[in-house]
């Protein structure tokens, strides 16, 4: 095969390995690179997802099968893309694949994690709990294979992870590997980060207790995460009776993010049915200036609005403290419907924080043009560059699906073109 | 709904808003973040977002409202605005248009806001002095032993500032400058507060005795213990203290030094280590550094609470002038320099009289005004 018929996705979340299945699937050659350890991206972090609300697994696990039995599609995880050169129909890239220090050999038996004994924190819980310096990203993780963190194993740890293997699949020596490919067209799929709340000072996130953030609380109601999928407030583990959520924490603020997340709204009305399906006695209030349900949404909005234990309060929080002497948090906001503005006591208070580009933090290796906000602008994408769902704006998961088979098709006829 | 309130807008109102110094109120898209920050807002229909909404869609009763006088300007809100809609600047406008509209004549406190005038502002009390001395000069008016009224020109001999203008000509456009200010802002003052009592929506009934009430305001007041809960500019309230006390301190030595003349018949210039004369120091320095502080402080703020408009300005470049000229006027009068001390000291003057006469236009008209709504919050029970 030619780079004509070649495609690099560079991201393997949702929109990634849309675009690559479809490219595939079509008859190209996909090479995805993903920066994590693992496929799945920020999906496979959420408890239930729009629009079917369906636990990850039931839109992953198929495109993971997908992948296995199609011999067009190679992945690399721990992969960065560090140099784009030429142009349309020629691409040469440079993937760095950073060690794993365990290799394919790898059954996931847990053996070194037991052995192991350093820690290091959950990043895929978002800091909610600590896994062991071997680990497995998540128990559903594709590939099934532990990764070894080098900057948290130091000392003997990486030894005993080696003598508790019996499968030979520890590699303590594994270098950085350079990997070089000629693809014909480049689909940038590397997603968002969530943005980071402790920048808003006036809402106590890392200051207060029992401040979380939505993607922890997809995380404490997942049956995967830190809880087993038990909402629990962090501070003492018990379940939340009063929880706040506080919309726009970052999103729609210069001072932040100056636009609008676009998903945050829907996912606190959903976050709101997993604490009031957990606890029937629970009272939820949601802060907000606007609530947006783009699309079809609408009509879950009304479920939610029509649960008589769920209060939208228009006004904005804008203080967040602790209440003296407990681990309850106090919320100020003015209900601007009544025009008083209150201190409310909660159990637990959930910052609907926003989206990032993940090209925000780690550059692409391509001048590119970017927003003001740091979003990809694809008009003004070389010829063969495509770039997919969050990279060009707040999205959802549904619209980043199609947004990800549009790209592949996008990128079909970009090398059809050429051949 | 507890009857209907028919809303007039006005656009020409807005555009003004706009004009002078408020562009930003039309970012505002009332989230609220703004009262939920503010540490002196009450809980009870908080300001500044209600005041926001009214200045964008034009309802000029705003004007009259007391909570744009609540407001201290700490900024905390125009920090934390989530797009740069500057509550605090926002209604910085609307209490100089409130001081526009209880002013009389009103055109002198448009003109005091307006850059274009201020050679006309500056020119009114020198050319009166000017006048006053040309007259006085002309009258053979006698200012020392054996020394005669020169007019337009630099006394002779040791420094008597009365050789240039003797108390009794100091008085003469003093007294009634000042009882002209006292008469503008009553009137003013007074047509708020039957503003602020008048029958409408959103009146909140004052209960209790007004004197008792407004003696516990002012005691808050002095002390700028709601001053002080502001958090961005939070030292803004020490040099304002610092200022407020200034000008105590000097009122005092005025008020003492017109009994000397009148009343003790002891004539200035002082011995240097007199009471009043010490009182007279700490009031200038106290007035200095406050001052001095107040335009670091805003200079270094400026990028997150705003820079301020011109209005606040003139008011604060007259009170670095006062002050200034009236140190440099005593240091040069100390040091002999009669070419520099006399001129300083006509410019002192100068400035005196713009500090006063102006006073009812200036932003300065706002401790009556704001006094005044803080003694309606206190008494509707508004937590003030």
């Amino acid at each position: 095969m030619n780079a004509d018929n070649k495609i690099l996705v560079i991201g393997g979340g949702m929109s990634g390995l849309t675009a690559a299945l479809e490219a595939a699937e079509a008859g190209s050659q996909v090479i995805i690179a993903e920066a994590g350890p693992y496929l799945g991206g920020r999906v496979a972090q959420l408890h239930r997802y729009f629009p079917k609300l369906c636990p990850p697994t039931c839109g992953l696990e198929i495109n993971f099968r997908r992948i296995k039995e199609n011999p067009n599609i190679s992945f690399y995880t721990m992969a960065e893309v560090t140099q784009v050169s030429g142009s349309a129909g020629n691409f040469d890239v440079t993937v760095k694949v950073h060690p794993r220090y365990v290799n394919d050999r790898c059954v996931a038996c847990h053996a070194c994690a037991e052995a192991c004994p350093q820690w290091r924190v959950n990043d895929f819980n978002y800091g909610l709990d600590k896994t062991k310096a071997a680990y497995l990203p998540y128990d559903l993780a594709f590939p099934q294979q532990y990764v070894i963190d080098k900057s948290a194993c130091r000392g003997d740890c990486g030894q005993k992870c080696l003598e508790a293997c019996a499968y030979d699949a520890i590699e303590l020596h594994m270098t950085t590997k350079t990997l070089n490919f000629n693809v014909g067209a480049v689909i940038m799929a590397s997603g968002w980060e969530l943005y980071d709340a402790t920048k808003m000072d006036n809402l106590g996130f890392g200051q207060v207790a029992n401040v979380i953030t939505n993607m922890q609380m997809e995380r404490l109601a997942a049956s995967n995460g830190p809880t087993g999928g038990q909402i629990l407030r962090t501070s003492d583990q018990q379940p939340p009776k009063r929880v706040a959520f506080v919309q726009c924490a970052g999103s729609r603020d210069e001072n932040h993010l100056a636009y609008c997340s676009y998903i945050c709204c829907m996912a606190s009305l959903k976050q709101a049915t997993y604490v009031r399906e957990q606890d029937p006695e629970a009272e939820i209030y949601i802060f907000y200036i606007d609530i947006r349900t783009p699309g079809r949404y609408e009509q879950f909005y009304w479920k939610v609005r029509d649960d008589e234990k769920v209060h939208l309060i228009r006004g904005k929080v804008a203080k967040i403290t602790q209440e003296p002497g407990t681990d309850n948090v106090v919320v100020v906001a003015e209900n601007t419907a009544t025009g008083n503005k209150q201190s409310m006591v909660f159990d637990l208070v959930v910052l609907a924080a926003g989206m990032v580009p993940s090209t925000k933090a780690s550059p692409f290796p391509l001048p590119l043009s970017y927003t003001p906000d740091g979003f990809v602008i694809q008009e003004l994408l070389p010829p063969g560059v495509y770039a997919v769902g969050t990279l060009k704006g707040p999205l959802d998961v549904t619209k980043s699906v199609q947004d990800g088979t549009g790209a592949a098709l996008k990128s079909l006829i970009a090398l059809g073109r050429r051949s | 709904m507890a009857g209907e309130i028919l809303i007039k807008p006005d656009l020409q109102f807005v555009k003004r808003v706009m004009a002078a110094g408020g562009d930003t109120v039309k970012k505002c898209y009332q989230c609220d973040t703004c009262s939920v920050v503010c540490n002196l807002t009450p809980d009870e229909k908080p300001f500044p977002r209600k005041e926001m909404l009214q200045a964008q869609w034009g309802l000029k009763e705003v004007l009259s409202a007391p909570d744009i006088w609540l407001c201290h300007q700490c900024s905390d809100c125009t920090v934390y605005c989530p797009r740069g809609a500057n509550p605090g600047e926002v209604l910085g406008v609307l209490r100089q248009m409130a001081i526009e509209k209880y002013a009389t004549p009103p055109l002198l406190a448009k003109a005091v806001g307006d850059p274009k005038f201020l050679p006309l502002l500056i020119a009114f009390p020198m050319l009166l002095l000017l006048f006053l001395l040309k007259i006085m000069g002309g009258m053979g008016i006698k200012v020392g032993e054996n020394l005669v009224h020169q007019g337009i020109a630099i006394p002779e001999g040791k420094i008597i500032f009365a050789k240039l203008f003797p108390t009794l000509a100091v008085d003469f456009i003093f007294v009634p400058a000042f009882f002209f200010a006292v008469a503008v802002l009553g009137k003013g003052v007074l047509a708020f507060w039957q503003d602020i009592n008048a029958p409408h929506p959103w009146r909140v009934k004052v209960e209790g005795n007004l004197v008792c009430n407004l003696i516990a305001t002012l005691k808050d007041i002095l002390f700028h213990n709601r001053f002080r809960t502001c958090e961005t500019t939070y030292t803004r309230a020490t040099n304002h203290l610092f200022l407020v006390f200034g000008f105590i301190f000097l009122l005092i030595v005025t008020t003492w030094g017109f009994i000397n003349e009148w009343v003790l018949h002891h004539d200035p210039p002082y011995f240097l280590l007199s009471p009043i004369k010490l009182l007279a120091m700490a009031g200038t320095a106290s007035l200095l550094y406050g001052i001095w502080n107040l335009i670091k402080e805003r200079q270094a703020n400026a990028e997150k609470a705003g820079y301020g408009s011109y209005y606040d300005w003139f008011l604060i470049y007259v009170i670095f002038v006062v002050g200034a000229t009236g140190l440099l006027a005593w240091l040069f009068r100390l040091m002999h320099l009669q070419i520099l001390a006399y001129p300083t000291y006509f410019l002192h003057l100068t400035a005196v009289f713009m500090l006063f006469f102006y006073a009812p236009y200036t932003k300065l008209a706002h401790f009556v005004y704001r006094t005044a709504a803080m003694l309606h919050a206190r008494m509707s029970g508004r937590g003030f």
